[in-house]
């Protein structure tokens, strides 16, 4: 390339980050009827057995105390409706969070995923985003991955004696990452390229979705650890009796 | 404007080699305008759909079979073979929704922005094929970073194909939630034995979105008539606090919500009254037209 080539290139890849950015920004759901039947039943299925395992937790958490299902519905029309509300974003358009980094770190992964899926089939209900035949692939990426991601990093951090606010912002940061590129491996597996295969897709699909997630997943990690410092200052009481309940459940687990 | 935008590009692409080149350019530019025009959606009442739906037309009519129908024809849309099917479910079923719901053409456009960003990007992507020296039969290359950006015949049918079957599952997905309110579709749920633990949370849930989406306004508006949104700085930690504050709100009024329902008697299961509504002709012939065309289409092209 001559270097009128190089920065007219240059030139148009500023341009295309700029104004690139899609107005509304949501965490990436994959919408209605994008994936081929396949793919649909095939991430359905991987699926089944963690939302088996939310399932008995959840009906032992509600067995224990039927307090429980209230906070539980709580905690999801909480989620549910911080990933409706707009945050503050960068680039002026609007965003939106996940909320699952949370959700892990507050009620761990099975109760998040459930939470999830309940979330996901309300968002594509009521909002539009999703749909119901990717209800499969989202919950993958959304309620499975990042959270365990998050969940899984949080606890080797706090081994490790990582400051907790820190670790709180990497941990969802990270998680909210990590879905971004699951559900970039799930568009690749579905559509691949067809001159470089699922690889080149994917890195495809990461590279178009990159100007508005990477942002989203910093901002995300911010909030999550505002949010938690916030309870930690306001909320204590409440926060303490989640941990004790949480605390019951996993020794009946053992 | 970035919806426009991403629409005149696409139907370039698309179209590229089928029509001579100031054809392409025009009528790219057409489906731009048409789209800034279109405008996009509006952030005002997060739960616009909802309300639309309890004020459907076809509110009255049995759930049951809105449900099942339209999952049916998702389906059928689904594995369609040919772009063409899933094209006039979509006008049906949105001349449906319009006509005989009585949702306002505006609202249903304005929804259709949601989704339509995500189609776009996502099928650009599938078009643009990124590739070390541009193949003989590429209809448009552009050379990048040492490597060409190129669109093939073949992307070109899988794009419209892919675009075609996601229009057919919005138009679906649309009929669904924009004539029956969510509470209805989780009964139905119930019915084909979901656990019990997990509807009960999510009728639960729809009843707390809303007290926590009026919440979390008169939070805002409290922190923003402070000054709490003034810079990009004070207005994340805001956003921090106002979350902080609705989660730890949320989990008192859990408790309140608690003693009252155990001074009503509540034993661990929340039931509501459901009344089942009739099947009505006029259901029966909306869904079973396009689940029957559709069904014909697919023998036919299979």
């Amino acid at each position: 390339m001559t270097a009128l080539e190089k920065k007219f290139v240059s030139f148009s890849v500023a341009v295309a980050v700029l104004f690139g950015v899609p107005q509304t920004v949501s965490a990436m759901h994959i919408m209605e009827g994008y994936l081929p039947p396949a793919y649909c039943v095939a991430w359905g299925a991987v699926c089944l057995p963690f939302l088996a395992v939310g399932i008995i937790t959840m009906r032992r958490l509600v067995r224990q105390q039927r307090k429980t299902m209230l906070l539980l519905a709580m905690a999801g029309a909480f989620v549910f409706v911080i990933s409706s509300l707009k945050i503050p974003s960068v680039t002026g358009s609007c965003s939106h969070m996940t909320g699952t980094g949370l959700g892990a770190i507050l009620f761990g992964v099975p109760v998040t995923t459930i939470l999830g899926v309940i979330v996901l089939l309300f968002q594509a209900l009521l909002l539009a985003h999703g749909g119901l035949t990717t209800l499969g692939a989202n919950t993958c990426s959304m309620a499975i991955a990042g959270p365990l991601l998050t969940w899984g990093l949080y606890q080797i951090g706090k081994k490790l004696r990582v400051p907790r606010l820190p670790l709180i912002f990497l941990a969802s940061m990270l998680g909210d990452l990590f879905t971004y590129c699951v559900t970039s491996l799930q568009l690749a597996l579905a559509y691949p390229s067809a001159q470089g295969g699922v690889g080149a897709s994917m890195t495809e699909f990461l590279l178009v979705f990159a100007p508005t997630q990477l942002p989203l997943a910093v901002i995300e990690g911010l909030l999550t650890m505002l949010v938690i410092m916030g309870l930690e200052t306001y909320a204590k009481t409440e926060l303490h009796e989640l941990r004790e309940g949480r605390r019951g459940l996993f020794h009946d687990a053992e | 404007m970035i919806t426009a935008l991403l629409a005149a590009v696409l139907t370039g692409s698309l179209l590229a080699g089928h029509l001579p080149g100031y054809g392409v350019l025009v009528l790219s530019l057409f489906v731009a305008v048409g789209f800034r025009l279109m405008g996009h959606h509006h952030h005002d009442g997060v739960l616009s759909i909802d309300g639309l739906a309890h004020h459907s037309r076809l509110y009255q009519e049995n759930a049951f079979l809105k449900t099942g129908g339209s999952v049916a024809l998702l389906l059928c849309c689904l594995c369609s073979p040919s772009p063409w099917p899933p094209v006039c479910l979509f006008f049906f079923l949105a001349a449906a929704t319009v006509l005989l719901g009585g949702i306002r053409l505006k609202d249903y456009v304005s929804l259709m922005g949601v989704p339509v960003v995500f189609l776009f990007l996502s099928v650009l992507t599938l078009l643009w094929d990124f590739a070390g020296s541009a193949p003989k039969d590429a209809i448009l290359s552009v050379p990048l970073f040492g490597g060409f950006l190129i669109v093939e015949p073949a992307s070109q049918v899988l794009a419209v194909q892919v675009l075609a079957r996601a229009l057919g599952a919005v138009g679906c997905l649309f009929f669904l939630s924009l004539s029956t309110p969510l509470p209805d579709i989780l009964l139905v749920l119930r019915r084909i034995k979901v656990p019990v633990v997990v509807i009960d949370v999510a009728l639960l849930m729809y009843r707390y979105i809303f007290l926590l989406l009026r919440t979390a306004r008169e939070r805002k508006q409290a922190a923003a008539s402070r000054f709490g949104y003034g810079s990009w700085r004070k207005s994340l930690r805001t956003t921090g606090l106002v979350y902080a504050g609705l989660l730890a709100h949320s989990f008192r009024r859990v408790s309140a919500c608690f003693d009252a329902m155990e001074s009503r008697c509540y034993t661990g299961s929340v039931t509501f009254l459901t009344e089942t509504r009739p099947i009505t002709k006029k259901l029966i012939a909306l869904i079973g037209v396009p689940l029957g065309g559709m069904l014909i289409c697919l023998v036919l092209l299979w």
